[in-house]
């Protein structure tokens, strides 16, 4: 019984996924607002749950379900992820020729699919939630049935997708051959018992860190991403640039975490994700210079992020790296949201020269958007200067610091391209009619909300540091 | 705990801009009182600073310490005598700079408007700042406001100059904050504490080859803010570009930031970085003096005249603060000072000059004097006071600089003395071509007079030009015991660090607690 209790958050999101694609066929189509609120409530009440577990600590079957405040506090910020996609969603889905139900299905689904991912340490267990995620994103990206673009979105995806599935159920059947272990920690203390590692065993691990190198987007690993991103339906690409990529980072985190705490000496992991990571901050935001559409500029910009979040890794700094998920979670939502305030029946606004003049024409779109760029550019008093400074200073505590002057030189070449989407709104004239609609409150609770979820967490964050000190104090 | 004053005179330009966002757009007067209001009030408060101010101790004073985020990250203002005069050179100006942009910006008021005061904000936060931490916040905070003010209002090459602004200030900035972070895991390796304190950095002792470069990255930071040959090209080309309101305060603040950069941070933490990179950085001003001088001559437009002429006066500065002793700092210090109000005033005049004429070429004047008699005066002002006469502010910084450098350095005094011959001549040249001689281009003829607004922001500049010139003990005597402070802390290092990297951290304790902070 208990562990059917401990199963509840996941069970609210599962349950409530069906029953709104059950109320689906029910309900007309200009209602299809209903569904959004029962989804909102849905995750309300797992949100609810989740704090209301916050000192359980439970974990039943075998750590197959493993709750603890990290994966909590993780789930909390997936659950706030799936609120605001669905928000910014709502008027999208509609104006732009989306308007189905299963959105809102498919997104709980992904959102449990993410929450199996961070409460299990059970690879298996991970891998089915994988699955989860992974299948409801192909489904969100071909959205837009009716778009090329989407379509190619959605098949390149699944392609790529189940590419990188197949490297990680290899890498964890070598890793289980190597050492008869599927857990998270037996396969650590395999690798910290071992004095004869296995190359298998060292392969292995690789093959799974590359198979969620693929979800994250970190280069080599990242092809499939500017071109996913621009087809998807824009919330949609608002949630792949969040949401996989902080599950994906939440799993290497309990991986490498108990790894490097193992006191396991493998030179060749940390040069591997070191060599990964300077490949993906600097290619990252050199090809970000070079594109003329925003949605395709903000995709390369997550991949460098990514990059970035990978040095929280190798800094063995936990709390930097979940504060930096954290913080980007506003900042890249925000930067989407304000994208999609951009577009009206039928067209949406994504060219750099849509945005000639913006900041004038529509100045409160404007200036969050300039807000959430310079954010993302790690402009101070932002969350995201805060989230750099964490994870840089914690990688230069441990050592790192060529690792760091390379990071900060590409984000130099980040604040190019972020401050070039400034000039077009601000400092150039406006070059062709952009008629918007702006009936859209929840759009715009959405922006306001990451506004003041950027600026809390540059300005005072003390609270949400307090909370991510105790998520991250397993390890 | 007493009343936040330093705190007060940093943010209030801060709410002032929060209020004008609600402010409609079309109201020009209401927008322009409220932030003249606000501008006003920092600077009368900021008074306040200046007759409460203790000058016997070189202590920082109106402290404000408190916990931030945690891990050495403090809320911690104070200002001695060195920063002090930065803070009130900056609310002095700003009125005057909201004053002369009421005719020279004419759409987007508002903006301009929020953007100035947040720049005070930025500027003020970086002078008060004594934790490296919020320092930086600032620093780069700052460059935000400059961006937009750049960027908006700008000639017509403003977008490059705007990118050239904040991309060449990121490169340095940036690295100095990985040497923030070298020293703030340093720290916390010798002594288990988390700080990014400034008076705990001064305390540590580090090894020579690791100051290196630790100084070079922080050197870097300032001397392209500075900017010092060979970082200065960015400066031309913002100051051509930005709005006279901008080009004021770039001029005539924001040089000095980097300056006082030098003074607070690089060389105190590095001394031994810096004796080892003296002869550099010391050939580097010369040549910033002469060649910015030199390019001054050539200018053909009368505002990168003016920046050029910035070069070579900061090159001046520069070489003052690098001789290391109590005279040539001050003078920098002081120096600094004047070079903010002959130039901002030069800024302002040539700015005065193009809303008539809107062209800043020195050729297409001529005879200017003529036909604006009190123009003429005030312009002359300005540049005898950027030349340096006596009985003006400019001679007496300049003289007491170049005591201070013949006291390190002969070679280097006599041949920085270039920098007055060269300002006379690219100076007076100027001033021979646009306002004497015969008219010859006839559209000066309809150049009316300055106005009672224009007359009025000026006067005030003037004022303390003459002031600053005839009876500089005012100020001086300020910054004596902070700048014997600090040289004392240069030139005796050993005997005051307390802290030896791998000593443990009790001893570290122990001394800390009989320091005065």
């Amino acid at each position: 019984m208990n562990s059917l209790y401990a199963l509840a958050p996941l069970l609210t999101i599962v349950i409530g996924a069906l029953l709104v694609l059950l109320l689906e066929a029910f309900i007309k189509t200009e209602n299809k607002d209903y569904l959004a609120y029962v989804s909102l409530l849905l995750l309300i009440a797992c949100a609810v749950v989740c704090v209301h577990f916050w000192n359980a600590n439970f974990s039943y079957f075998d750590g197959m379900l493993h709750l603890d405040k990290l994966a909590l506090f993780l789930t909390l910020l997936f659950l706030t992820a799936g609120a605001f996609v669905m928000l910014i969603g709502m008027k999208y889905i509609a104006l732009q020729d989306a308007n189905f139900g299963e959105f809102y299905a498919l997104l709980l689904l992904a959102l449990s699919g993410m929450m199996i991912m961070v409460s299990s340490v059970n690879f298996l267990v991970i891998f089915l939630g994988l699955e989860v995620l992974s299948v409801s994103s192909y489904a969100l990206a071909g959205l837009k049935r009716k778009d090329e673009k989407s379509s190619e979105s959605a098949i390149k995806y699944f392609l790529m997708g189940s590419f990188a599935g197949a490297f990680l159920v290899f890498g964890l059947a070598l890793l289980y051959g190597a050492s008869q272990a599927i857990t998270i920690p037996e396969i650590i203390s395999y690798f910290t018992a071992g004095s004869e590692t296995q190359p298998m065993a060292l392969i292995g691990l690789g093959m799974v860190v590359i198979g969620f190198a693929f979800k994250i987007a970190l280069v080599p690993f990242h092809m499939w991403t500017p071109d996913v991103y621009e087809g998807a339906p824009t919330p949609v690409t608002a949630f792949f640039s969040v949401g996989p990529k902080s599950v994906g980072f939440a799993v290497l985190l309990r991986l490498f975490f108990s790894y490097w705490n193992g006191g396991f000496k493998s030179e060749v992991m940390h040069w591997l994700l070191w060599g990964i990571a300077v490949l993906t901050m600097v290619l990252g935001n050199l090809i970000a210079l070079r594109q003329k559409n925003v949605k395709r500029i903000l995709a390369y910009s997550s991949i460098a992020h990514a990059g970035y979040i990978l040095v929280a890794i190798l800094a063995r700094d936990s709390a930097s790296l979940v504060f930096y998920l954290t913080a980007y979670l506003f900042m890249n939502i925000g930067a989407f949201g304000a994208l999609i305030a951009l577009s009206k029946k039928g067209k949406e606004y994504l060219e750099l020269d849509d945005f000639a003049g913006i900041g004038f024409t529509y100045p409160w779109i404007g200036a969050t958007m300039a807000v959430f760029l310079f954010s993302l550019a790690g402009f101070p008093p932002t969350g995201g200067f805060l989230a750099k400074f964490y994870v840089f200073s914690a990688a230069v505590r441990q050592g790192l610091v060529p690792l760091v002057i390379i990071g900060v030189l590409a984000s130099l070449i980040s604040v190019f391209y972020y401050l070039r989407i400034i000039v077009y709104m601000y400092m150039k004239p406006p070059e062709r009619e952009i008629d918007i609609n702006l009936e859209n409150p929840a759009l715009f609770l959405v922006l306001f909300l990451c506004l003041y979820g950027v600026l809390q967490l540059g300005i005072f964050p003390g609270n949400i540091l307090t909370i991510i000190k105790q998520a991250v104090s397993i390890f | 705990m007493s009343f936040p004053i330093l705190s007060l005179v940093t943010f209030f330009p801060l709410l002032g801009a929060i209020l004008l966002i609600f402010i409609p757009k079309d109201k020009k007067g209401t927008l322009y009182t409220i932030s003249l209001f606000v501008v006003v009030i920092t600077f009368l408060v900021s008074l306040l600073l200046y007759f409460n101010f203790d000058s016997k101790t070189a202590d920082p004073q109106f402290v404000e310490n408190g916990a931030w985020l945690g891990y050495g990250i403090n809320y911690h203002l104070g200002i001695d005598g060195i920063s002090l005069f930065f803070v009130l050179l900056t609310t002095f100006l700003l009125p005057i700079a909201l004053l002369s942009s009421w005719s020279y910006i004419q759409e987007r008021i508002k903006e301009y408007l929020i953007f100035m005061l947040i720049l005070e904000t930025g500027i003020i936060g970086v002078f008060v700042s004594l934790n490296l931490f919020l320092f930086y916040v600032f620093w780069e905070a700052m460059l935000i406001p400059m961006y937009f003010l750049i960027g908006i209002w700008g000639g017509k090459r403003r977008i490059y100059a705007t990118f050239k602004f904040v991309l060449f200030t990121m490169l340095g900035s940036l690295l100095m904050l990985v040497a923030i972070f070298v020293l703030y895991s340093f720290f916390y390796k010798a002594t288990g504490i988390y700080s990014l304190e400034l008076f705990d950095y001064y305390q540590l002792m580090l090894s020579p080859g690791l100051q290196i470069w630790l100084f070079l990255a922080f050197t870097l930071a300032f001397a392209i803010k500075v900017p010092m040959f060979p970082f200065h090209t960015w400066l031309p080309d913002a100051h051509v570009e930005a709005p006279t309101g901008g080009s004021v305060i770039l001029a005539a603040v924001l040089l000095k930031m980097g300056a006082y950069g030098f003074l607070r941070f690089a060389i105190p933490i590095f001394p031994e970085a810096v004796a080892k990179f003296l002869p550099v950085l010391m050939v580097l001003s010369l040549i910033g003096i002469i060649y910015g001088g030199l390019m001054a001559l050539i200018q053909k437009d009368i505002k990168s005249l003016v920046a050029y002429s910035s070069v070579s006066h900061m090159g001046l500065i520069m070489l003052a603060i690098f001789s290391l002793n109590i005279e040539a700092t001050e003078g920098a210090i002081y120096q600094m000072l004047n070079h903010g109000l002959s130039t901002g005033m030069l800024f302002l005049i040539v700015g005065i000059l193009y809303e008539r004429s809107h062209t800043r070429l020195i050729k297409d004047f001529g005879g200017v004097s003529k036909q604006m008699p009190v123009f003429s005066a005030f312009f002359l002002v300005a540049m005898l006071s950027s030349v340096g006469l006596p009985g003006l502010n400019g001679f007496v910084g300049e003289i007491t600089c170049f005591f201070g450098i013949f006291s390190s350095s002969r070679l280097f005094a006599i041949l920085s003395i270039s920098t007055v011959i060269l300002a006379a001549a690219y100076l007076l040249w100027m001033f021979q071509r646009v306002m004497q001689g015969p008219i010859t281009n006839e559209k000066v003829l309809s150049y009316k007079d300055m106005n009672k607004r224009e007359i009025g922001y000026l006067i005030p500049i003037v004022i303390m030009m003459f002031w600053m010139g005839i009876y500089p003990q005012t100020f001086l005597r300020k910054m004596d015991a902070s700048v014997a402070h600090y040289i004392n802390r240069i030139k005796n290092k050993e005997k005051v660090f307390v802290l030896q990297p791998k000593n443990p951290a009790d001893k570290y304790a122990k001394e800390k607690d009989l320091k005065p902070r």
